[in-house]
């Protein structure tokens, strides 16, 4: 059990330094990006891994997060800190009002409910140009800092990183509780579950809620990072590729989302090099419904296999995280 | 006035008609294998973009309009035969399937940019200009949406006969009725999973090809908004009845006209987008999905 703890935190070390060791200010830009999106798969794995509901509009949560907090931050001069606590409150509201639907509606039903709700969230933030500056986009959002001392690159990413980890701590926790075992419950059979005495109504809210508020967490974290914002990365090939991270990461894996948020931010760039520059999107799409296929439980049970074969040479206790 | 109302639902139902078509496409499959494939509409994309390349090649608008159907078709199977059942054999469920189809709609968007470049083209003027009038009274209705209805009606003649009046039709109303009981009468229920799945471009890929005139060929067409618009119109037939979705498709094809017209274009997208919502939540099993033995 001490080893276990030990190699997490050699690990952990690890890749916290790793901004020391690479200090390339794009690589370092697309892997606060990976954290960014590792959140939200986080999220999207909790909410259907966990829960059994479906929602193909995240990018509507992820544009309110960001808006929201990239408004009240610009325009009205709130700390950046309050203008993303914000973002997260206006999208777990929103969050809450995408959970009525699912009472009734499973499966398929719900994904078409989500997606009109995130084409309606991306035609507003198109056509609200007061507020969120339209297809000119929106600019000079501040970035990260503190007082008078503005964050680095390096800064963003260890807070990112302790952000992540804390929201995996909190899944975690909701994961061992009473709560995390009714939904998981609700996942294999709703109406078992509610003559069981568990009300699904509420964990349905729960559930959306706690996806729609790191989705905001995630936009709003954005915004601050970009310091621009324009309607393209809210758009429903978008929230597909949340879902897409989401399972190639592994739906019933705690890191799953994590993984998958990595991977699937890196995967494109890894594919970028000379001669492909046309290309690397569509073989992007390809290697994800190839992984689909082939591993429906994703990559991060894999990964987690892998883990546990190596670091089993050396200690015999070890276990996968 | 009243002529101004009149124009604006016969346009408004033609281009909802396509919608309606665009529909079909989901519920055909939805019949056959309880899926929806959210690549639904880059059949549409496709059809167009092959119909351009084959009338390019100057092959005349009736050769160009089957090839491009028949490679649509064949898309179809390789839906099936790449997508469908190796998920299926591998033990993936519904989400695989969704999210497997989601980026499939993401790998020919790129592939449409790559090969023909992100800026529409025109549309030849095969089903006549849309500023060439034909007036019946006082009304003027555009040759193009007389040629889109002309278009519908033949093929949904066709698909009545196909699937009323022959025994291919037969069986495969009976495999959407009750697979396994089919399956022991002797029903070549592969075949009618295959037959559906070709159904389901052909029919989009002609939408794609009526389409293409009012939007361009671009990549709009592959895009999300008129997806959506083809989810709404077969959630109005109740996923199960294809003519319920071409209703489906005309009143929304309507509604939209109006709501440029009264209320304002910027949220006419937004008109479909809500009904979609509204429909699942009250009243899930479709508005024009009555009891019918057809299907």
């Amino acid at each position: 059990m001490k080893k276990k703890i030990i190699f997490g935190l050699i690990g952990l070390a690890v890749i916290f330094l790793f901004p020391i060791i690479d200090n390339n200010t794009y690589h370092l830009y697309l892997l606060n990006r990976a954290l960014i999106h590792a959140i939200l798969a986080t999220g999207l794995v909790f909410l259907t891994g966990f829960a059994g509901q479906i929602s193909l509009g995240q990018a509507g949560f992820y544009a309110i997060g960001a808006y929201s907090s990239a408004y009240f931050s610009t325009r009205l001069g709130l700390p950046i800190f309050l203008g993303i606590i914000i973002g997260i409150g206006i999208s777990v509201l929103a969050g809450f009002l995408l959970s009525i639907p699912s009472f009734k509606l499973k499966a398929f039903f719900l994904s078409l409910v989500t997606i009109a709700f995130g084409q309606i969230i991306n035609m507003l933030v198109v056509n609200l140009q007061p507020i969120t500056g339209g297809p000119y986009g929106f600019f000079g959002i501040p970035f990260y800092h503190v007082g008078d001392y503005m964050l680095s690159f390096e800064n963003v990413f260890w807070l990112l990183g302790v952000i992540l980890l804390f929201t995996l701590y909190i899944m975690y926790k909701i994961k061992h509780s009473h709560y995390g075992r009714a939904m998981l419950a609700m996942n294999s059979d709703d109406v078992a579950t509610e003559t069981c005495g568990i009300s699904t109504k509420k964990l349905k809210i729960a559930a959306f809620g706690f996806s729609a508020g790191l989705a905001g967490l995630a936009g709003a974290l954005y915004a601050h990072l970009a310091g621009f914002l324009s309607p393209e990365p809210f758009t429903f090939f978008e929230s597909s590729n949340f879902v897409a991270m989401a399972v190639v990461g592994g739906l019933r894996d705690m890191l799953g989302g994590v993984v998958g948020g990595i991977g699937l931010t890196l995967l494109p760039e890894f594919l970028r090099f000379g001669g492909w520059e046309n290309y690397y999107l569509m073989v992007t799409s390809i290697i994800v419904i190839v992984i689909i296929i082939f591993m429906p439980k994703g990559l991060a049970p894999l990964l987690g296999n892998m883990f546990k074969k190596i670091f089993r040479v050396k200690s015999s206790n070890t276990k996968t995280l | 006035m009243l002529q101004d109302i009149l124009q604006n639902i016969i346009s408004g139902a033609s281009i909802g008609a396509t919608y309606g078509l665009v529909g079909l496409g989901v519920v055909f499959l939805w019949l056959t294998i309880s899926r929806i494939n959210f690549a639904n509409i880059s059949s549409a994309m496709l059809g167009a973009y092959l119909f351009i390349t084959f009338y390019g090649m100057n092959l005349g608008f009736f050769l160009s309009f089957v090839f491009s159907v028949a490679l649509i078709a064949l898309y179809g199977l390789g839906l099936r035969q790449f997508i469908y059942e190796p998920i299926r054999k591998r033990g993936g469920g519904r989400l695989e399937f969704v999210v497997a189809t989601l980026m499939l709609c993401t790998f020919w968007l790129n592939l449409i940019i790559v090969a023909y470049g992100a800026l529409p083209r025109p549309f030849p003027p095969v089903f006549g200009k849309s500023t060439d009038f034909v007036s019946i009274g006082s009304i003027k209705i555009s040759v193009l949406y007389l040629n889109i209805y002309f278009v519908i009606a033949i093929l949904m003649v066709l698909i009545y006969i196909l699937l009323n009046k022959t025994l291919i039709g037969k069986s495969f109303r009976a495999a959407a009725q009750n697979r396994e009981a089919a399956a022991l009468m002797g029903i070549n229920v592969k075949f009618t999973t295959s037959l559906s799945f070709m159904m389901a471009t052909c029919v989009v890929g002609i939408a794609g090809i009526l389409l293409a005139p009012i939007y361009f060929v671009s990549v709009e067409l592959g895009g999300g908004a008129i997806g959506v618009k083809g989810f709404a119109s077969a959630v109005l037939g109740g996923l199960t009845n294809p003519y319920g979705t071409i209703l489906g498709g005309v009143c929304l094809g309507v509604l939209e006209n109006f709501s440029t017209l009264y209320i304002s274009s910027t949220y006419k997208d937004v008109i479909s987008f809500s009904v979609l919502i509204l429909v699942l939540i009250i009243k899930p099993s479709g508005i024009f999905n009555w009891k019918s033995k057809r299907v």
